[in-house]
């Protein structure tokens, strides 16, 4: 089989030491970003995009995949211990897993969380690996009217999913498409939105706008509510982590359940990790016998949302490494990791840089085998990393943004408008407006201009093209009925529903 | 009683809304006024105070009107920046001011969100207004942005008229604190990177942005900051081989 020999290939490439390094620093990063409230992957992930220049290509998409799913590990030990979590992945893991830490019952929800994470990011792995091939074959027949409307399938599936107002959501994205339009045009070189400003005849920097919005609005808005938050951390120690056997009984079917969920919504462009701890916990309550547990240390509580997390981070990687469309914002930034190192994401990237595609997918089985690690016997150490009082910590966080943002281009500049971004998420925060869709706009932005600008003149001006070839009218039907649901008034209602989960 | 005293708040509360969407109908003349006194300074090229107050003002009062007409009347021709500037953004939302103070404005969060979201888009659509456009049946550099531009006015607008319409939170709680000491930090890094180096402006930005929070204790902080700085000069230029200066220039040579 072609498939056990790509596998066998990969983990020769991600066994050599110095990716197995990476690797290892990578779910390190990832965890201690997990762990920390305040700092996000998104942020991260562009704070560390200028480290990688000197790596090679393969450690170091290596080491920022492990970025990603391992702060999906360590988002979920905050949530259970202190009810805070760290990451936005995590924040209905923190509904019953610290319930659970309350009734003393850590162990069993840290081990909980762990398993079904690793259950699911090995089945991620495989689904990546099965899935690739034939995902690419398809993609050859995609022309540029099928990727427009791939990408239009993909904004609306985040609007649909996103919280809140359906109307806010889409300003969003526009606003997002809007800013992506600065700088100059791909096809006749004008500068467009430029104002004569030297820094922006190049287009704003997608790390800088992410790192303002995601890294400098949220350490704002967490000084709004004063630098102290009360954080209850749970004193005892933690005694046995092993889970009793009607514990693994009660998770099983909700380990696998959430698996399934996050990888679905995973490999849908638009869709991504929070999205899919949240609908995992929503299904997980609405198959429950007894739905009124929920809330007071239900065990499916914990096990369905990280297991579906962990499965979203991971699946998140296979339209981006067969289409070339990144579906969420970090892999955006991974986009702009392997065009740093000469790689051009798409369906080519499989056949031509077997190494880095095999590497990186059998490095991810090998991380997740060391997250278990990480997190589980050493939990104790990142629980005490969590005495550092955020007065010390933002001002930190403040200060490697900075460094990181300014060593992307060495451009001065790109920190001020960093900065300039921070304001704009916090007025966006504000006004309830989501930043996610904003990002997710300004990524698909150019992608989506050139496909219909090139869709629109092979078809000579015909705008039914869109219509008239098969597989780019299915997408755009998908499209109109998912958004047709979400403005009838009765599926609103429990839409809404959803998402109150998390205010609880 | 109570309702009266309703109703004088929500007065004054639309009346300083209105004068707030003035303020921002001529955001962007006055940016180009600030930025204009560094040209007496002789930082950067451009235009001088006097005359980008003079162009404005014309543009505002006299020149867009003027052009309004002479486009009723057939006559085409080309608009300076400034009235375009007026005609596209300024009185568009000089209209909206006028109309609040008439509204009974229902959630000033929806509101205020979309009409300043609407100034963006129309603000969009004259940075774009001097690009090409439709040429036969291709697209122009100034197609996709004029297109989404307008997009965002319709949703905007949509979503102020939402604020007018249904009930919703208010305006939230800014506090001023936070923003300007982590905004000034960032600001001082990026003034400081090159001809401070490292050292300095990272101890220095730790130090401003650790005023942002009062709970700051400031041996603490300082302590804390100059190990972090002593770690970023050693991790960045060192360990990660990124180039940056290490310590001020005129101390180096």
């Amino acid at each position: 089989m072609d498939l056990f020999a790509n596998l066998a290939h990969g983990f020769a490439v991600a066994f050599s030491p110095i990716n197995l390094l990476m690797c290892l620093i990578g779910a390190l990063v990832g965890t201690l970003v997990g762990v920390l409230p305040g700092i996000g992957t998104i942020a991260t992930v562009a704070m560390l995009l200028p480290i990688t220049f000197g790596l090679p290509p393969v450690g170091a998409l290596i080491m920022l995949a492990g970025i990603y799913y391992g702060a999906q590990y360590g988002g979920s030990t905050t949530s259970i211990l202190v009810n805070i979590p760290g990451e936005a992945t995590s924040v209905v893991t923190a509904i019953d897993g610290h319930q659970m830490a309350k009734q003393g019952r850590a162990g069993p929800a840290l081990a909980i969380a762990a398993i079904g994470s690793f259950f699911a990011g090995c089945v991620a792995t495989v689904l990546i690996a099965v899935l690739g091939a034939p995902l690419t074959k398809l993609a050859l027949a995609f022309g540029p009217a099928e990727y427009f409307s791939l990408m239009v399938l993909g904004l609306i599936f985040a609007v649909v999913l996103a919280k809140g107002s359906v109307l806010k959501a889409i300003a969003m994205i526009v606003f997002g498409l809007l800013l992506s339009m600065v700088g100059s045009d791909i096809e006749t070189g004008a500068s467009r939105m430029a104002f004569n400003i030297p820094e922006l005849a190049d287009g704003l920097g997608f790390a800088t706008v992410a790192m303002g919005v995601f890294g400098f609005a949220e350490i704002i808005r967490n000084l709004d509510a004063g630098a102290e938050m009360n954080r209850d951390l749970v004193q005892q120690k933690i005694t046995g982590l092993m889970p009793t056997r009607k514990d693994l009984k009660d998770s099983t079917p909700a380990i696998l359940r959430g698996t399934a969920l996050g990888s679905i919504l995973g490999i849908l462009p638009g869709g991504g990790a929070v999205i899919a701890s949240f609908a995992a916990y929503t299904l997980e309550k609405k198959l429950a016998k007894d739905p009124s547990r929920f809330g007071r240390g239900a065990i499916e509580g914990v096990a369905g949302p990280e297991s579906a997390n962990n499965a979203a981070a991971q699946t998140s990687f296979i339209p981006l490494l067969t289409l070339g469309i990144p579906p969420n914002a970090v892999m955006a930034l991974m986009v702009g990791a392997m065009t740093i190192h000469g790689i051009v994401p798409g369906p080519q990237v499989m056949q031509k840089q077997p190494d880095l595609v095999w590497g990186m997918i059998a490095s991810m089985w090998i991380g997740n085998l060391m997250l278990i690690i990480i997190n589980l016997p050493l939990v104790g150490i990142w629980v005490r990393l969590l005495r550092v009082p955020y007065r010390l910590m933002f001002p930190s966080i403040v200060i490697f943004c900075a460094i990181g943002i300014y060593s992307v281009n060495n451009a001065p500049v790109d920190v001020i408008l960093a900065g300039v971004f921070g304001l704009v998420g916090y007025w966006l925060i504000k006004h309830d407006f989501e930043p996610a869709p904003l990002l997710l706009g300004m990524v698909l932005g150019p992608l989506m201009e050139e496909n219909l600008r090139r869709a629109l003149l092979i078809s000579r001006g015909d705008w039914s093209v869109f219509l008239t070839r098969p597989l780019s009218a299915v997408l755009l039907a998908i499209a109109a009925g998912l958004l047709l649901l979400t403005v009838l008034p009765a599926l609103r209602s429990k839409r809404d529903e959803v998402f109150t989960e998390s205010e609880n | 009683m109570a309702d009266t005293m309703g109703q004088s708040a929500t007065a004054t509360r639309n009346t300083s809304m209105a004068l707030g969407f003035c303020l921002l109908a001529i955001a962007p003349q006055i940016f180009e006024f600030i930025w204009s006194i560094g040209t007496i300074f002789g930082w950067g090229a451009g235009r001088g105070p006097a005359t980008v107050v003079m162009n404005h003002a014309t543009a505002l009062l006299a020149g867009a009107p003027g052009a309004l007409i002479g486009a009723a009347s057939g006559d085409s021709k080309k608009a300076s920046s400034e009235v375009l500037l007026a005609l596209i953004y300024s009185y568009p939302i000089f209209a909206v001011a006028i109309v609040t103070l008439f509204m009974t404005v229902r959630s000033a969060q929806d509101y205020v969100g979309g009409v300043i979201l609407m100034a963006l888009g129309l603000f969009a659509l004259w940075a774009s207004s001097d690009l090409q456009g439709m040429r036969g049946f291709s697209f122009g550099a100034g197609t996709a942005p004029r297109m989404f531009g307008g997009l965002l006015v319709g949703l905007s607008a949509a979503i102020a008229l939402t604020g007018l319409l249904t009930d919703g939170p208010g305006m939230s709680h800014y506090s001023w604190r936070g923003p300007l000491f982590v905004m000034a930090a960032i600001l001082f890094f990026a003034l400081a990177i090159r001809p401070l180096g490292v050292v300095v402006s990272a101890f220095a930005s730790f130090m401003i942005a650790a005023a942002g929070s009062r709970e700051t204790r400031w041996v603490e902080a300082a302590i804390v900051g100059a190990c972090l700085t002593a770690g970023c000069a050693v991790l960045f230029p060192y360990v990660l081989g990124l180039p940056m200066p290490m310590f001020p220039r005129f101390l180096v040579q």
